[in-house]
């Protein structure tokens, strides 16, 4: 051996020991359910997974993979998010078979396990060794969207979580800076910190350049804008039940401030913003229409550029702001932990085993580092190793902050509301957030939320639903800290 | 002796050995689900529970409260009653304009029928990027005659929302009216027009006395399946409002589709619907005797 070959062998040796073994350490429970795995190759398994962008992962990436290394084929049905619900608990009553994995946003979970729906996965964690690196997922995913009633039925998947975008070029402007203290009193906060602080800045550049850009947009079109309505509404002080009477305080004075304060801020938003979903509100972003947003973790990243040449992203508008995108919790500090994704097994699967072994290998410490950085595939950092992944941080220039970001929004973030049939108290606030911009009175709408609330609790069985209410509001983030 | 005296039992009735399959076929799949969901009305089936013991008329009673139900019923009845005559007028006028000869007729009138060839749920995805706020051409084209931008959002304000569903469900379906009435015009006897004017007869006493007894037939029958079709209005409104904003433009349809496959009020949907079988059986009947029609 030469003095090169040596030197060559001793770096590879010592990279190996740097990053290598841990690694492997890491590498345990995937590799575990490979082998395991093996035993039904030829076979083949089917999982839901949510239509779009989602689920090329398991089509382009995690699918093929597996049935490389186990020779077990998967199979994605794709279904959109509005209708997964529908789809599995249809498929369940009607006991075909015809899903062996899901994913399921963890709101519903509850719903899904009084239903029967997901088969309980306790035993084989322990039986294929994954206790420990669950220990390893961000505490708010784990100990909040993993279990119900103390039992395993998911593995949390997907840190989805609002983050606060700014343009950096425009609130650090000394121009803007020095116009918006004249006015205002006080030095123009980057980021805001509070909705008062985000109302005074978004107005003011709105005011200041015209509309060019806006000072903010969100998405305000009802599905999205209810998750906004939770965060902030609890950030504001609101409770969603009395505790005790189990009465909806959702008409409560935070409520009535968070619609009236959404009215107010639509007039120095784009007109029309309340017809934005999440495309729209991306496209005004990226094009540089808007100063600051908030929305999931996926717009921090193409806002950046990351993957955004690729086919799959052909869609998603060519980002102008490149390296002017700063990354925050949104006001108040408390974001929400907007839907997301568990990954379970069907409770009337005729392959609960194989489907399970491909949801540990998924969501393992090795496997899922790859797929939450597949810039396509919408899974966003949720465990420990994604948020410190230096990988990770080298993927954009200000990709250390941005994944800073997620993970102190995994500490502070508010839970979505879960109880018992909790899409139907939501669509009764979705109904809500829709005839408010319908022009109708605040007071008036939540009053009609807060009864139709009444209503479904009284029907559901005050007794029940307490008990469950009174089991999500016990945990940590449900309400912000100190509330 | 007769023939048929004299013909086999068997061979007598091996018609109707034929036929058993096909009907047995009508029978489970037509006939089964509906007398299920009559069973399941009067049972107490939803997302949580599969109570299968008789609830006697429960959700019957609970119907009667149920003011979304009965508003949903009302907005079904005005997309109906709007849409309804609004789709016949157009379909004769435009079956009217195209009866004589002309040049490219044949191409106008293919051209004319290609909205109904679009599926409902793709048309009203199609309005809704027509209607937007920020993209859509309606609003731009609005803006070059009132030199200023216009800023309509027609899936969102009530003052445009009910107008906005109407545009894109006329557009579709007019077509349909056009061509069966285009139809039946062609079939009117000339000879009879021509009488009717060498009497003197002016434009709208032929039609009255002439043209429209005899095209009645088809255009009862046009009516009829529009109508019904406008009852079971689901897609056009799903795609641009949701029954949105808040339940304002809600069809029955939509209604208990968000019941009964969002929410999984299985029993109380099936009521619902028997309910509506039953308005539905009771109007038709009167209609079409009303139409003169029923033979």
């Amino acid at each position: 051996m030469d003095r090169r070959r040596f030197m060559i062998s001793a770096s590879a040796l010592a990279g190996a020991a740097a990053f290598g073994l841990p690694r492997r350490a890491n590498a345990a429970a995937a590799a575990a359910a490979v082998e395991a795995a093996k035993q039904y190759a030829g076979s083949e398994i089917t999982i839901v997974w949510e239509a779009g962008l989602q689920s090329l992962d398991p089509l382009n990436f995690s699918g093929p993979k597996w049935e490389a290394a186990t020779g077990v084929k998967v199979k994605v049905i794709e279904v959109p998010t509005a209708e997964m619900f529908t789809k599995i608990l249809q498929e369940h009553r009607a006991g075909t078979g015809a899903y062996d994995a899901l994913n399921v946003i963890p709101a519903w979970m509850p719903d899904l396990v009084r239903a029967g729906a997901l088969e309980p996965l306790d035993a084989m964690v322990d039986k294929y060794g994954y206790r420990d690196e669950l220990q390893n997922i961000a505490p708010v995913y784990r100990d909040n969207q993993m279990t119900v009633d103390g039992t395993i039925y998911g593995f949390p998947d997907d840190g989805d979580v609002f983050v606060m975008y700014y343009r950096t070029d425009i609130l650090g402007d000394p121009a803007i800076q020095s116009a918006f203290k004249a006015k205002h009193g006080y030095d123009l906060p980057m980021p805001p910190k509070t909705w008062k602080e985000f109302d005074d800045v978004g107005s003011f550049i709105t005011e200041h350049t015209g509309g060019k850009p806006y000072g903010a947009a969100f998405f305000r079109d009802a599905p999205y804008a209810q998750f906004m309505f939770q965060e902030r509404f609890r950030v504001e002080g609101g409770k969603f039940f009395d505790a005790d009477t189990m009465k909806a305080t959702v008409n409560s004075a935070a409520g009535v401030k968070v619609f009236s304060d959404w009215v107010e801020e639509n007039k120095w938003m784009p007109a029309g913003v309340q017809t934005w979903g999440f495309v729209e509100n991306l496209a005004a972003f990226l094009q540089g229409d808007t100063a600051m947003t908030i929305s999931w973790p996926p717009y921090g990243r193409w806002a950046a550029g990351y993957g955004t040449d690729q086919d799959a992203l052909s869609w998603v508008p060519k980002s102008t702001i490149a390296g002017k995108v700063g990354y925050a919790t949104p006001p108040g500090g408390a974001p929400q932990l907007a839907a997301g994704f568990a990954l379970s097994v069907s409770a009337s699967s005729k392959q609960k085993e194989a489907a399970y072994l491909f949801i540990q290998w998924l969501n393992s410490e090795e496997i899922s580092m790859e797929r939450v950085q597949l810039p396509y595939a919408l899974r966003d950092p949720f465990r420990a190793s994604h948020f410190a992944s230096a990988e990770y941080k080298s993927r954009w220039p200000q990709a250390p902050e941005y994944l800073a970001a997620l993970e102190a929004g995994a500490v502070s973030g508010l839970l979505d509301l879960s109880i018992i049939q909790t899409d139907r108290y939501e669509e009764a606030l979705r109904q809500g957030v829709s005839r408010l911009w319908a022009g109708e009175d605040p007071q008036a709408i939540l009053n009609d939320v807060a009864g139709q609330w009444d209503a479904l609790t009284d029907r559901i069985g005050m007794d029940k639903q307490k008990a469950a209410y009174a089991a999500w509001a016990a945990k940590p983030n449900a309400y912000p800290a100190g509330a | 002796m007769t023939a048929a005296a004299r013909t086999p039992y068997t061979d007598r009735n091996f018609k109707y050995l034929l036929i058993v399959p096909a009907v047995a076929t009508i029978l489970l799949v037509g006939l089964f689900p509906v007398i299920y969901s009559l069973i399941l009305s009067f049972q107490n089936v939803d997302m949580m529970f599969e109570d299968t013991s008789f609830q006697g008329a429960k959700h019957y009673r609970a119907l009667i409260g149920d003011a979304r139900f009965w508003e949903s019923l009302g907005h079904t009845l005005l997309f109906l009653a709007i849409a309804l005559p609004a789709e016949l007028i157009l379909g004769l006028a435009m079956a009217y304009l195209f009866l004589d000869r002309m040049p490219g007729r044949q191409v106008f009138v293919a051209l004319l029928v290609l909205p109904v060839t679009i599926s409902p749920v793709v048309a009203g995805a199609t309005w809704r990027l027509l209607f937007d706020n920020r993209f859509g051409p309606i609003n731009q084209i609005l803006g070059w005659f009132s030199d200023e931008p216009v800023t309509i959002l027609w899936t969102v304000d009530p003052s445009f929302v009910y107008a906005a569903i109407l545009m894109a469900e006329v557009w579709q379906w007019t077509p349909f009216m056009f061509l069966l009435l285009l139809a039946a015009l062609s079939n009117v006897d000339r000879s009879q027009i021509e009488a009717a004017e060498l009497d003197g007869a002016g434009f709208w006493r032929r039609f009255r006395l002439v043209i429209l007894p005899a095209i009645w037939p088809v255009m009862a029958i046009a009516i009829l399946i529009r109508a019904l079709d406008l009852f079971r209005l689901f897609d056009v409104v799903w795609a641009l409002t949701r029954g949105g904003p808040g339940t304002m433009t809600e069809t029955f349809s939509i209604y208990a589709y968000v019941l009964g496959f969002q929410q999984f009020e299985t029993s109380y949907t099936a009521a619902m619907s028997f309910v509506v079988i039953l308005l539905l059986v009771v109007t038709i009947t009167i209609v079409l005797r009303r139409m003169e029609i029923e033979r």
